[in-house]
């Protein structure tokens, strides 16, 4: 029926079947409240009644149906809002779809700005980072000169830069992402990709990485930021494993755990607490105390997600990073 | 031992070649990708230090259309696209390196080396045949533990040899890897460089195979 699709034969039908309703319900209260001629009502007005009672509720329910779209809208504005639904769903009265279009333009339109903006971020960042390059080499002229001072000034300063770039494009990105919402990916392909490359990145020092993820885990964020996160994990405990990696995922209630797992020296229960200290920006941390760490406290955050550090079973460091289940 | 440098902007370009060159590679600078790809397609490389942001063609496709070609020369990409997913796309697209930017000098050269010498199936690090040993690190040789003086191009044609020791090596070959695209090429001064080494190092220390090319060590 195509013009139930629409509004306002929806709210039309719904009125006039209430008034129908209501007339009959009036004409029988008249009957009985007339002083002249007493009534004794029979069956026919008790049909009468039930006719007027049931025209009456299908006029409420026809105007209650006509008006649920916009409950419908609301309920996918919030989906979009929560970032589980990235436009607006579904067929509305032919009144109303125009202003879902539009609305789905304006989404558009904020994704699309979204990007931009992110690119622009890259570009600025990448642009900069060939500059300090450069600056670093002439730190090493100025060391090779005799100018120590300079040299170590130079490259404080540089790698300053570095970090305020990298954590910001990191934050950027995740924020991006989280506009792009109803994201998922697979913490196997994330890890299986990582695990590949951190060989080749410690290539020579003999590790193995070994990877023993449930190929039915998701998390709610896009790969870019998985691959961040389990990036900085793995190669932290590259760094100071021995021999092995270990990178493992279980489900629970609060969602999907990972774990990153080495055996290496281990990290002092103190210097955990340090690490992952809330309050201090990732950017602002001392260096060499676990900056990679520190993104991935904040990425974790932003997803809604968390890290936690442990002693490991091989004596290492365990680091595990609970996040959403997709 | 001769390295591929691609680099859109000039100052890191030069940087980075100079380095190189100081550290006994010959070093040939391209800043697109269209010109890399071709150089790496036509000249004989050990090894290429490569940008990925490049004029004309990406410096993943440059990479991915080597891999396509069967061209297995090693390949450090040094990138201001520093974020994990970038640098998974890197190693998967084919580098056996990656770096972000910025960088220090030194990092670079100890991983080209490590690359060099991993692609000839080197362990360790210093290269030894005989009384004479290779210091790619220090870019120094020893007979007998005693320093010996070499110019840049006896070291390269020394470097070549014992990086691939026990394979005869031709005299086209070493030509290709010691000697920078721009610098004069001369086939004839290679047995110039081969009969200084050999007044330096010893005389049976080089062989020559007739009609072949040069050996260093026993064939395996």
């Amino acid at each position: 029926m195509k013009w139930m699709e629409s509004l306002r034969a929806r709210v039309i039908l719904g009125v006039l079947l209430g008034a129908a309703g209501l007339t009959g319900m009036l004409h029988l209260v008249m009957l009985t409240q007339v002083p002249r001629r007493p009534m004794v009502l029979h069956l026919g007005h008790g049909l009468e009644v039930i006719v007027a009672a049931g025209l009456l509720v299908a006029g409420l329910l026809g105007l209650r149906s006509g008006l649920s779209p916009f409950t419908r809208l609301r309920a996918r504005l919030a989906a979009v809002h929560t970032g589980e639904a990235r436009r607006l769903d579904g067929a509305y009265p032919t009144e109303v779809q125009p202003l879902v279009n539009d609305l789905n333009a304006l989404l558009d339109r904020r994704d699309e700005m979204v990007s931009r903006a992110m690119a622009k971020a890259g570009d600025l960042a990448h642009g900069l980072k060939t500059p300090l390059a450069v600056l670093n080499h002439e730190a090493e002229r100025a060391e090779a000169a005799g100018q120590v001072e300079l040299a170590a000034a130079i490259r404080q300063q540089v790698e300053k830069m570095r970090r305020q770039m990298d954590y910001h494009l990191a934050h950027a990105r995740a924020a991006a992402s989280g506009a792009d919402g109803g994201a998922s990916c697979s913490v196997a392909s994330s890890a299986e990709g990582l695990a590949r490359t951190l060989l080749r990145l410690h290539a020579g020092r003999g590790l193995a990485i070994d990877v023993e993820v449930a190929p039915a885990h998701s998390v709610r964020c896009s790969r870019e930021d998985l691959d961040e996160m389990l990036g900085n994990l793995l190669d932290n405990a590259c760094k100071w494993a021995k021999s092995r990696v270990t990178l493992g995922s279980a489900a629970s209630n609060s969602g999907i755990w990972i774990t990153v797992e080495d055996d290496g020296p281990g990290l002092d229960s103190a210097l955990m607490e340090q690490v992952l200290q809330r309050g201090v920006r990732a950017d602002q941390a001392a260096p060499g105390s676990g900056f990679g760490l520190a993104i991935v406290r904040d990425l974790a955050e932003l997803h809604g997600g968390s890290i936690h550090l442990s002693p490991g079973p091989a004596g290492g460091l365990r680091a595990s990073l609970v996040l959403p289940a997709a | 031992m001769r390295v591929l440098v691609v680099e859109d902007e000039a100052q890191l370009s030069e940087q980075l070649a100079g380095a190189l060159t100081r550290a006994g590679y010959a070093v040939d600078c391209v800043a697109d990708g269209e010109t890399a790809e071709f150089m790496g397609q036509t000249e004989g490389y050990d090894a290429v230090v490569l940008d990925l942001g490049l004029p004309k063609m990406d410096g993943l496709a440059v990479l991915r259309r080597w891999r396509e070609a069967g061209i297995r020369v090693p390949v450090l990409v040094l990138t201001a696209r520093g974020s994990w997913h970038e640098k998974v796309q890197g190693i998967d697209g084919g580098a056996d390196d990656y770096m972000a930017k910025p960088f220090q000098m030194e990092e670079v050269l100890a991983r080209l080396r490590a690359l060099i010498r991993r692609s000839g199936g080197q362990a360790s690090p210093e290269l030894r045949s005989g009384a004479v040993a290779l210091d790619p690190r220090s870019s120094s040789v020893t007979l007998d533990g005693v320093p010996v003086k070499l110019t840049g191009h006896e070291f390269r044609v020394l470097s070549y040899l014992m990086h691939h020791c026990g394979r005869v090596v031709s005299q086209g070959e070493l030509t290709e890897h010691i000697y920078s695209q721009d610098s004069e090429r001369d086939s004839n001064t290679v047995e110039v460089f081969i009969g200084r080494l050999r007044r330096k190092l010893g005389a049976e220390f080089i062989e020559t195979v007739r009609g072949l090319g040069y050996r260093i060590g026993e064939a395996p």
